[in-house]
């Protein structure tokens, strides 16, 4: 795989022996958001490990998820520490709760994701926009042949429980 | 799982604390740092360089390792070990190092950590640090602008408003009271008192902290030693007896810790059931804490998850005034990270070592003979009356967190 990719000023390294990280992103580039799921228990987990944290087996499976999903939770970057952020800022990280798995195998685990909330053209969505309960789906941030970033964006779906913003 | 306790209370003591100055320029090495604190140490406990025969400390290739420092002071080593680690790790020593001695590999241990935490090796992980490559586990955060510690931990903040209801306005409280304390403290680079509007119309950094809720980055060195009781009867100070530890206990998924909610949860779910019982107290008991104060959040979560108030009501607790002096149960009182400089947490425990001899370092005429005159006015004395047990908590990130509770001999 070449490498690195460049991104906002940073290098990221997926080498060909990445065995977490090389072919989730590869399936990214197709547009498909993939996490592993156990071939014993059938439970999916993310980010990629090498063995369940529920059963300890080793064998796995990538499979294919929606990637719709809601704001579990989130931050509004004002002041950016990496130089290639600094001209998005503010810019929202937003923890997602994808709809697979949600309260599995205990009411407080979840297949959780970290993203940026973007608009179409992948600049950051407003923040007012911002805000925990509000739906989104995955779109693929293409960065080279073989890379791209998930990202999340808002959808006009109805929200899922309470929505919530930082207040003013 | 229950963790059974050995029976090592009362049984060591902390007996030497020192540290360089707080800056922002210190001008010199780590190494030269350390020696520094480490060599005050050991004279505040007064002993030599030859009554040291064990060392720790941590550090995240940002520092210099125990084999210069000691060599620098003449010790020559029964035991030592070089730690990867931050936050919470100081806790997690003092444990270790009554290990080492209770295992009859030394007598006496002194914990250090030197960084050029501003000049240097910046925390935040802004300079060099920004521009390290990306890969790994660094992947599933990076690339999406969450690098600092601030960005780590501003979600699971913003969940615990969400959860609970907690303002902005409550948490500034911890930097309000945190400040006052610094107002009575010559170690410290931000000695004035600040007022919960000004946390609130300080700069946003990453929502919802604003500066004023971030710490202070800064270069120091610091240092504690570890002895038996035993010894420690013989030293220079009434010792400060260790009652319990509990050292880096962690949430599940430690990987990705989101992945196990309640993300408002802190590893003081966990800790507590170990140091509790191992302290044979509970908080109520407790006259001073000292939680680690990466951020006024950091206090706040760890205060509400160790039962200090109910989980949920830490937003309440720290705005009541209890975390004040002259309040049921000051936090901080040295002004700590968010006042006095950053330290990655072992200030927080020469502090409360500091008050439970009865001797802190305040502006009180006579605080150098342990005489205070506990007027809380700015510019006068930080010392808790008869302070008899405090208790440590240290914060590595939402999942990690170390504790330590000690009593005055």
């Amino acid at each position: 795989m070449p490498q690195p990719v460049q991104y906002r000023g940073m290098a990221l390294i997926v080498p060909d022996n990445d065995s977490e990280w090389k072919e989730f992103y590869e399936h990214a580039r197709a547009h498909r958001l993939v996490v592993r799921k156990c071939k014993a228990c059938g439970l999916m987990r993310y980010p990629p490990t090498h063995a369940c944290p529920w059963c300890m087996e080793l064998g796995w499976t990538w499979q294919e998820v929606s990637g719709r999903g809601t704001i579990y939770s989130y931050e509004i970057v004002a002041h950016a520490i990496q130089p290639g952020f600094r001209e998005q800022t503010p810019y929202a990280v937003v923890l997602i709760e994808l709809d697979e798995q949600r309260g599995q195998p205990t009411p407080d685990e979840a297949l959780r994701v970290i993203a940026n909330l973007v608009k179409a053209d992948f600049t950051p969505e407003a923040e007012a926009n911002v805000a925990i309960g509000r739906r989104v789906r995955v779109v693929f941030q293409d960065l080279a042949d073989h890379m791209a970033l998930p990202q999340f964006t808002l959808t006009e779906e109805p929200a899922s429980g309470r929505v919530w913003r930082m207040p003013e | 799982m229950v963790v059974q306790s050995r029976g090592l209370r009362d049984k060591y003591c902390i007996v030497g604390v020192g540290e360089t100055e707080y800056s922002r320029a210190s001008g010199r090495t780590t190494r030269a740092m350390a020696v520094e604190a480490i060599r005050k140490a050991i004279l505040d406990a007064g002993l030599t360089a030859a009554d040291v025969d064990g060392m720790l400390d941590y550090q995240g290739g940002d520092s210099t390792l125990a084999n210069s420092v000691a060599s620098d002071l003449g010790i020559r080593f029964n035991f030592y070990m070089d730690v990867m680690g931050g936050g919470s790790s100081t806790e997690a020593l003092v444990g270790l190092a009554m290990g080492a001695i209770e295992a009859g590999m030394c007598n006496t241990v002194a914990i250090y950590r030197s960084m050029n935490g501003y000049s240097e090796f910046r925390i935040g992980g802004t300079g060099a640090r920004a521009a390290q490559p990306v890969r790994g586990l660094d992947l599933a955060q990076v690339p999406y602008g969450m690098r600092s510690a601030g960005q780590n931990f501003a979600p699971t903040f913003m969940r615990h408003m969400y959860e609970y209801g907690t303002t902005s306005a409550q948490v500034a409280h911890v930097r309000v009271a945190h400040s006052k304390h610094a107002s009575q403290n010559p170690k410290a680079l931000l000695k004035q008192r600040v007022t919960v509007q000004d946390v609130l119309a300080s700069r946003w950094i990453v929502k919802p902290l604003h500066l004023l809720d971030c710490c202070l980055e800064t270069d120091n060195a610091t240092c504690v030693i570890v002895t038996s009781a035993e010894r420690a009867r013989n030293l220079k100070h009434r010792p400060v007896h260790i009652l319990g530890v509990a050292g880096r206990v962690s949430k599940p998924r430690l990987d990705f810790h989101w992945a196990h909610g309640p993300i408002s949860r802190v590893a003081g779910y966990y800790a507590k059931d170990i140091i509790f019982p191992q302290a044979g107290i509970g908080p109520e008991d407790v006259d001073v804490t000292g939680s680690y104060d990466a951020f006024t959040f950091t206090t706040m979560l760890q205060l509400e998850e160790y039962g200090f108030c109910k989980k949920g009501e830490g937003g309440a607790y720290v705005s009541s005034g209890i975390i004040e002096l002259g309040g049921q149960r000051p936090n901080n009182t040295s002004g700590s990270h968010l006042c006095e400089g950053y330290t990655h947490g072992m200030s927080m425990v020469i502090e409360n070592v500091r008050q439970l001899r009865g001797a802190v370092d305040d502006y009180c005429p006579r605080a150098a003979e342990g005489v205070h005159t506990y007027d809380y006015s700015p510019g006068h004395c930080r010392q808790v009356k008869d302070a008899e047990i405090t208790m440590n908590l240290g914060w590595a990130m939402p999942a990690t967190g170390s504790a330590l509770i000690m009593r005055r001999g």
